[in-house]
């Protein structure tokens, strides 16, 4: 198929050079927009290998790689959309003041009076939200395919630790958007953090000192934004840069994507035993046959195309398209923006950010009432149950016995039961997450969808 | 596969131009650029091209820097200040002149007085009443909803934050009437307010802080707010709270809305002081130092206090004290002159040198008759200080004892 694919790549490339000799337009055009082409099979290789952004990219791909269905472009969509937050962010830094007193009027500025701000803001508020959204189904996607074991035993081969790697990537994200959540300084991040800090503090022994120096004090105030700016803007970017860039070696060391572990399987099945024969070594005293030679063979001809067009190509298909979508998004939804920040005035109902409000649920059903005595659940849900699944989903890799032949694909047979678990807690998240966002009203209250809310008090 | 993607890549390369433009369209076509457009074509017809060309485009904005305030209302409402314009309809009228006379846009801005979100330069949000925003602009639209005959009465709630210590101020009926009530029904009987009054009831001082959370509206029909709150409270406190021991003054409507706006503007605003009607920003002499300097006006040298001389000299024999003591006592000019400048006390202060040069010339210009009068009065000083030693030199009764 691959094969195919190369003689019609070289078909339209020569229906166009044709086209162009004929139009006398080549030397000039080609000229002042592509310097070069590649030629042949080892350029197109060279293409990729020679280029500083494209060299951690293989020279040549295999199709299940970039097919849309198996991995939907997750981990790819998410580096893009660190990228549109990186640019709008470093934009965003020239336009933003970490004080208290100017940071909310910084805000309203962006979104009022500098130019184009209110995109800037837009976009980097909805590319922060889609990537929480993309990490974690990118989570998703790797757990129900398998894609965090090892398969054949490839020389340094570890995806469990990229795994890992991906479990901190995930976290991370929590806390970039977390602290970026503050920065406006008005009463919705005011009250987020103040909720989603207080629930970090129930944890025991180190619950309290962990706030204290994560707001710099007891109270959120100057100390805090400043600490919250410098973690956002710096240390967390630059710790997710480090790890992407791992994250990304390592699915290189790791043999590529796993679903290409298929592609071994079956040529291990194709393999022919080794031939018995005389042995003139010293083992052969011993008796038995030669030394075995087990090394499978992959026809790299049948499998592979160049990265040079088809990857770098589905590449700019899933930039543009994340950048597109995260735009349209962007002018569909405004970027609410509350009351300035009041520590006297509680909103009714406080919520943490919706990718907590799962856990603001947890705390919410763990606490209950015995007689005169009141179980705060803050413990239970906010910390102990998070710490549970954080912590499982560490070591499942490693408690993951299903048998090779169940690796990049979805949803095998062998790995039934781990699938149907991991779902389970997926979809109660999701379940929890869309009651605390759309259900709870004042005085954390069910509300139906259809039923409305108190009205809200104004001044006049 | 390639030829597909390639689809892909024209399609989704041609949506991204196509909201770069309507990215672009919209940041370029606000409600201020329209606005701005038309009332140029008004000025044209109304003054002629040549003063259209002088309107000014993009965000305009007012920022007062003591009030923390950033007023971009004149982006829109750009004859604020032209002449002429008395009449058109809005936002293209002249703001009435007597008031921006004592309060200079570029003082106040706009939204001290107003109300409305001054960041703002989207209609709606710029005149405030939308969500999480708790200050509307306090014009016709709200005083309609509360049925208020006096569509600029609510601002006086505004501008109470600076004439909160007034007890009467020019145009502003509905505080003033508030706070003649306040005074006739003894409020303070049972409030504290502004540091003075009973603890029956709460303190009112700062009153106008209270978060709109804060308030039971479980007994208000119509709309939740604040205002309606107070209004519904001053004509009938139990009904919005049960268990309050105020009574019912009977107030009239008219009267309950003047007494909402007044405890609302009782507000924590960081205001500076200057800002703030009333308040003397100034060292104010004691009792005792207004004294000594009336007995010191009416003594025998009143000269040297009223030409502010006795800010450095004291001229004891005349009962002249200074409390600075600066320069030497003058009671003896006509000799210590003499010996200090080797001339006459008439010759020196007709032509000083030194220090007295630049004072004489300077902050204390004498003419020639005052400095004649000086000399005159220093050598009766001097006379006097004779005739004081000669008194303290006789002798004084022999001390007994063992």
């Amino acid at each position: 198929m691959a094969t195919e694919l190369i003689s019609e790549t070289k078909a339209r490339s020569t229906l166009l050079v044709t086209l162009r000799d004929k139009l006398r337009l080549k030397s000039a055009w080609e000229k002042l927009t592509w310097t070069w082409r590649p030629e042949t099979k080892r350029e197109a290789g060279d293409a990729i290998v020679r280029n500083f952004v494209l060299h951690w990219f293989p020279a040549k791909v295999s199709l299940e790689s970039l097919s849309w269905g198996y991995s939907f472009w997750l981990g790819t969509i998410s580096a893009v959309l660190f990228l549109i937050l990186t640019i709008t962010g470093g934009v965003l830094m020239f336009l933003y003041v970490p004080s208290v007193e100017r940071a909310y009027l910084s805000v309203k500025d962006l979104e009022f009076s500098t130019s184009y701000g209110w995109f800037l803001r837009g976009l980097h508020r909805i590319g922060a939200h889609l990537m929480v959204a993309v990490v974690f189904l990118h989570m998703v996607r790797v757990f129900l395919t398998g894609a965090f074991k090892n398969g054949r035993k490839a020389v340094g081969q570890n995806r469990p630790l990229n795994w890992i790697i991906g479990v901190a990537l995930l976290l991370i994200t929590l806390l970039l958007s977390f602290t970026g959540y503050l920065l406006p300084w008005d009463q919705l991040a005011y009250w987020a953090i103040t909720v989603g800090t207080n629930i970090a503090s129930s944890a025991p022994v180190f619950g309290e000192p962990t706030r204290f120096i994560l707001l710099g004090g007891t109270t959120i105030e100057q100390a805090t934004l400043i600490r919250f700016y410098v973690l956002h803007c710096f240390i967390l970017p630059l710790a997710t840069l480090w790890l992407v860039s791992y994250h990304m070696w390592r699915v290189r060391k790791d043999g590529g994507l796993a679903c290409v572990e298929k592609r071994y399987e079956e040529a291990k099945k194709e393999e022919r035993p080794a031939i018995a024969s005389k042995t003139y070594s010293l083992l052969g005293i011993t008796g038995g046959t030669a030394v075995d030679v087990r090394n499978v063979m992959v026809d790299d001809e049948k499998d592979k195309v160049p990265s040079s067009p088809y990857l770098t190509v589905r590449l700019a298909v899933v930039t543009l398209a994340t950048l597109v979508a995260s735009i349209v998004l962007t002018l569909i939804v405004k970027a609410p923006l509350e009351e300035a920040a009041n520590p006297a005035v509680t909103p009714n109902p406080a919520k943490a950010p919706w990718y907590f409000l799962w856990l603001q649920e947890l705390v919410t059903i763990t606490t209950f009432t015995i007689g005169g005595f009141t179980i705060n659940g803050a413990l239970i849900g906010g910390i102990i149950l998070p710490g549970v699944l954080v912590l499982a989903a560490v070591l499942w890799p490693y408690f993951d016995k299903s048998p090779v032949s169940s690796i990049g694909r979805w949803f095998p047979k062998e790995r039934k039961w781990q699938n149907r678990i991991f779902l389970l807690i997926i979809v109660a998240i999701l379940i929890l997450t869309f009651i605390g966002t759309f259900m709870r009203g004042p005085f954390w209250e069910i509300y139906m969808p259809w039923q409305e809310w108190e009205q809200t008090p104004r001044k006049f | 596969m390639l030829s597909k993607d390639a689809i892909k890549l024209y399609v989704l390369g041609l949506s991204l131009l196509g909201l770069t433009a309507w990215v672009f369209f919209r940041e370029n076509r606000m409600d201020w650029t329209d606005y701005q457009a038309e009332f140029k074509e008004f000025v044209t017809e109304k003054f002629g091209a040549e003063r259209a060309a002088q309107v000014p485009t993009g965000i305009q904005q007012i920022w007062v820097k003591d009030l923390d305030r950033v007023d971009r209302c004149i982006t829109c409402h750009q004859a604020v200040e032209w002449k002429g314009l008395e009449t058109a309809p809005e936002p293209y009228r002249t703001h009435p002149k007597e008031i921006l006379e004592k309060h200079p846009l570029t003082a106040y801005g706009c939204t001290s007085c107003h109300g409305g979100q001054g960041f703002s330069t989207i209609l709606p949000d710029a005149h405030g009443n939308v969500e999480h925003w708790e200050e509307p602009v306090l014009g016709a639209e709200v005083s309609e909803a509360y049925l208020i005959k006096n569509s600029k009465a609510l601002m006086e709630m505004n501008c109470n934050s600076c004439h909160r210590y007034d007890r009467e101020t020019k145009g502003m009926d509905y505080i003033n009437t508030a706070k003649k009530l306040v005074e006739e029904k003894n409020c303070r009987a049972c409030h504290t307010i502004n540091g003075r009054g009973g603890i029956i009831g709460p303190d009112l001082t700062f009153e106008g802080e209270k978060p709109t959370e804060q308030f039971d509206y479980g007994r208000l029909t119509g709309r939740h707010s604040v205002f309606a709150w107070q209004v519904a409270h001053f004509q009938n406190p139990k009904m919005v709270s049960p268990d309050s021991v105020m009574p019912n003054f009977g107030f009239s409507s008219q009267d309950a809305q003047a007494l909402a706006l007044l405890v609302m503007s009782w507000r924590k605003e960081p205001i500076p002081a200057n800002y703030i009607s009333g308040v003397q920003l100034r060292d104010v002499p004691t009792q005792e130092e207004i004294e000594k300097e009336k007995r010191m006006l009416e003594g025998e040298g009143a000269f040297f206090v009223q030409n502010k001389c006795f800010i450095c000299h004291s001229v004891t024999s005349l009962g002249v004290d200074s409390a600075a003591k600066i320069g030497p006592d003058l009671s003896d000019a006509v000799t210590d002159v003499q010996s200090r400048f080797g001339r006459t006390l008439d010759d020196f202060l007709m032509e000083p040198t030194g220090t007295m040069s630049v004072v004489l010339a300077t902050q204390i210009p004498l003419t020639v008759e005052q400095r004649q009068q000086a000399i005159a009065l220093l050598k009766v000083a001097y006379q006097r200080k004779l005739e004081q030693q000669i008194k303290n030199a006789s002798p004084s009764p022999m001390p007994t004892g063992k």
